[in-house]
């Protein structure tokens, strides 16, 4: 046998840039033929490695398309080529190129950024247009402002996200592969780029007009004013959608509201984008050339040997026909996000960002919203320190008397330095609170879970200064109290997470219907009932505030100011904490009779166990103190029906459902002003109340059929349906 | 020393007793764990990385494994795409190659030639 250590022919190819190893062939020696040789006397079945079976499954297979990448180019028709040698092979041109080959590939950018946002890698999106790859190189110069300005509304929406860190792997993918983002031309200069094109096409536009207007006959023209128009709007909305993201990187304010306008400027070319699509060029569907069709400019495939191994072969990239929808939806979230700044209170804020994850936004609009707020994450949007917000929370919400200015703890050094160190701990939590209200719906669940660890911290801490600024009171003011203000605040928040943390095992479809009743129960009979009393101790708090200032001010001013009757601040919370707390003793009442009726299908392997089901569920809660959590031993206790006699039937259980839905409904009904989510729980209490009241009345009852829970309504209560 | 695993056993550590198969050819197949190793590919591709891993079928596992291109076809021949953990089965294997360093045996691979 002869050993081939000479360098073989398709070796002459080699360039600069390969390692040594594999340049210099005199050092590798042929042993195909012993290798396999020694490998048939391995006995069937095993293998010959220093490491163990699992390590050897956990490699990537070559040649299974599933696994190996790289195996695509070899699998195509087609040459992939970068950009430089698809302008030198003279496969795309870099000017003279006509409005619908602009148009064409302005959309499928568009569409490739959209994918991108949506969380797939700019390697398999933006990047698989060739222009953006090195737009020095584009004469043309609409392409050319139009890829700087992709590539800058790229770099900044990256930056954001990554700042404002509420994202996961699923979320968005942030490498940027060493791609050059434009860096060697400023923001100001790019957008001068896009305006010059503007004006140039605004131009030629109202030439068109003009010849069209005195030569009517000639109509052909009229398909080129369209298609300026087309590729005018483009270069617009690309320019506004850059000027407000550079907008929101400034630290004022007011560049918050220019943003806006900017958005609404940019919602308002939609409808002209929308009509000029089909004038763009469409992909080649030429199957030789590889199975997917191929727009001109873009090579999805470029950048393949840049993914790790097991990456998807190809991003799907949206369609231009939902282009424009989801262009608009972004609009809106981003000009919702916009709105923050005229909240300026904590609890205001903390609903605002509840509320806008809610619909489950973007990444990008989510990010904005961080940033926003928290600029350069110290101030709240760049003026108010984090612990001023907090102290003013404080007032609002339980008016503790080392607040207030009427009182001598107010400048009483010992009291301060209490109460500061308090609010100083509190901001942390809170600003880690708003943060997690900005991932998206099920890491939130998550993390809401694990941070309750550190408000029972804060809460410990909150009773001890409770005490200690209360006996300070004692001494200086004894009609005055300070017992459980901070405590309350703490609690308040503490039960909101948790309720929270619940209902949103509901949206995200994590339980199973036989947990309905148990989550029900710990919300109707615990959660709700503890908010309930915190919030009505905070209310009195605030009400034995007010009355002492008044009687002070009584003392001094003869005058008999009319009383106006104005709201509560905190009313219309706890109405709708009632509303919340009648729905979910409902649900609780509802699922119990049906159990006993047999209508819930329950688990029937051997080594089943609810309470290992119920503690898991809960197990977040273990580190509260204040409510303690309930065990599940405690629980079925004190949802035990047998201890009423005669206990309850199921249609004494239906009954009482009805008539907690019922109690929702009116008290729901009678809200002042109601918002969407008033209205979205009356329509799941209506159809409950009349359900309810046909099992009541034994409706169905023999049935094999299991009921239905429809939650499209509301996510966190069903209607029940009976088939 | 190497581990000789059974599919449906428990790994034998040490000495494997095969009877059947040449010890001179484990050895020299030991020898070459965890050596360079560059293998061409049916498709023309070429692997290069860690021997690690073999069978009876010749399906070959690499670490810290680079791929390198046909260098007549794409402008990036020659940079190398890491793959890390890769395995070659053993019918697209078509030929096999290690540092003349990596042979240490005067009776191992190569020594015929």
């Amino acid at each position: 046998m002869v050993m081939k250590s000479s360098v073989e022919d398709d070796d002459v190819g080699w360039g600069l840039g390969v390692p040594e190893k594999m340049r210099n062939n005199a050092n590798w020696v042929d042993i195909t033929h012993e290798f396999k040789g020694a490998c048939k006397g391995l006995s069937n079945g095993s293998v010959f490695s220093r490491f163990g079976l699992f390590e050897a499954m956990s490699a990537i297979e070559m040649m299974d398309p599933k696994m190996d990448a790289g195996m695509i180019g070899n699998q195509v028709n087609r040459k992939v080529l970068n950009f430089e040698q698809a302008v030198k092979d003279g496969a795309i041109r870099v000017r003279d190129l006509s409005l619908p080959e602009l148009i064409g590939i302005m959309d499928t950018c568009f569409c490739c950024l959209i994918t991108w946002l949506e969380g797939h890698s700019l390697a398999q999106t933006v990047f698989t247009c060739l222009y953006v790859h090195n737009p020095d190189l584009i004469e043309d110069p609409a392409l050319k402002a139009f890829t700087l300005g992709i590539l800058k509304v790229c770099d900044i929406a990256r930056e954001k996200v990554n700042k404002a860190a509420v994202f996961e792997e699923e979320d968005f993918q942030a490498m940027t592969y060493g791609f050059k983002m434009a860096n060697n031309v400023t923001d100001l200069r790019v957008t001068g780029m896009l305006k010059d094109v503007e004006d140039e096409l605004q131009r030629r536009v109202k030439v068109h007009a003009y010849y069209c207007l005195h030569h009517p006959l000639t109509c052909e023209l009229t398909t080129g004013h369209q298609q300026c128009l087309a590729l005018f709007s483009r270069i617009k909305f690309t320019r506004l959608l850059l000027t407000a993201l550079i907008a929101f990187t400034k630290k004022e304010t007011s560049s918050v509201s220019e943003a806006q306008k900017l958005m609404q400027q940019a919602a308002d070319l939609l409808p002209a984008l929308r009509s000029s699509i089909e004038h763009g060029i469409q992909s080649q569907n030429d199957t030789t050339k590889g199975d997917h069709p191929i727009m001109m400019g873009f090579e999805p495939l470029v950048n393949q040997r840049l993914l790790p191994p097991t990456f998807p072969r190809y991003a799907k990239i949206i369609k231009r026909e939902e282009m424009v929808n989801y262009f608009s939806k972004l609009i809106d979230r981003i000009k919702t996000v916009c709105e923050i700044i005229n909240t300026t209170n904590l609890h205001g804020i903390l609903d605002f960002f509840c509320e806008f994850s809610e619909q489950s936004p973007c990444v990008l609009s989510r990010s904005l919203l961080q940033t926003t707020f928290l600029i350069d994450n110290k101030k709240v949007f760049g003026t108010q320190p984090m612990q001023d917000m907090i102290k003013d929370a404080l007032r609002y919400f339980v008016s503790p008397p080392v607040l207030s200015s009427k009182c001598c703890l107010y400048n009483n050094h010992q009291a301060k330095d209490y109460i500061d160190s308090f609010v100083a701990h509190c901001s942390r939590p809170f600003c880690s609170l708003i943060q997690i209200h900005g991932h998206n719906r099920a890491r939130q669940r998550d993390k809401l879970g694990h941070i309750l660890e550190e408000f029972a911290t804060l809460q410990d801490e909150a009773e001890k200064v409770d005490a200690a600024l209360h006996s300070l009171l004692m001494k200086l003011e004894p009609q005055r109290q300070h017992l459980a203000c901070l405590g309350t605040w703490i609690l308040y928040h503490n039960l909101r997470i948790m309720i929270q943390y619940l209902l949103s095992g509901f949206e995200l479809e994590l339980y199973s219907m036989h947990e309905y009743y148990y989550i029900y129960w710990y919300l109707s009979e615990f959660l709700y009932a503890w908010l309930m009393s915190t919030l009505s101790r905070a209310d009195s708090s605030q009400m034995a505030e007010e009355r002492l200032l008044e009687e002070q001010q009584k003392g001094r001013s003869s005058k008999k100011t009319k009383k106006k009757k104005k709201a509560r601040p905190l009313s219309r919370e706890i109405t709708m904490s009632q509303a919340y707390q009648n729905m979910c003793a409902g649900m609780y009442k509802t699922m119990i009779a049906l159990d006993m009726d047999g209508k819930v299908r329950k688990p029937q392997f051997e080594l089943d166990s609810e309470q290992v089901r119920y503690e898991h569920r809960f197990a977040p809660f273990n580190s509260v103190v204040t409510p303690p959590p309930v065990h599940y031993v405690q629980f079925k206790e004190m949802s035990d029906l047998k201890k009423y006699s005669p206990p309850p039937q199921s249609a004494d259980l239906y009954m009482a459902a009805s008539k907690h839905f019922q109690q929702a409904k009116l008290i729901l009904e009678n809200v002042p002003s109601p918002d969407p989510e008033v209205n979205r729980i009356l329509k799941v209490a209506k159809p409950n109340i009349v359900v309810m009241k046909l099992l009541a009345g034994g409706h169905k009852k023999e049935t094999k059929v299991l009921p239905e829970f429809d939650f499209s309504t509301h996510k966190y209560f069903p209607v029940v349906k009976i088939i | 020393m190497a581990t000789m695993i059974e599919e449906n056993g428990p790994s034998t550590h040490g000495q494997g007793e095969l009877s059947s198969y040449s010890s001179r050819a484990c050895q020299n197949l030991e020898s070459l764990l965890n050596k360079n190793m560059r293998i061409r590919m049916t498709d023309g591709r070429t692997l290069v990385g860690l021997f690690l891993c073999t069978d009876r079928d010749c399906n070959i596992i690499l670490g810290s494994a680079q791929e390198f291109l046909k260098s007549s076809d794409s402008f990036s021949q020659g940079e190398p795409r890491v793959l890390g953990l890769a395995m070659i089965p053993g019918h697209h294997v078509v030929s096999i190659e290690v540092e003349s360093d990596s042979l240490v045996s005067k009776q191992g691979f190569g020594s015929n030639h």
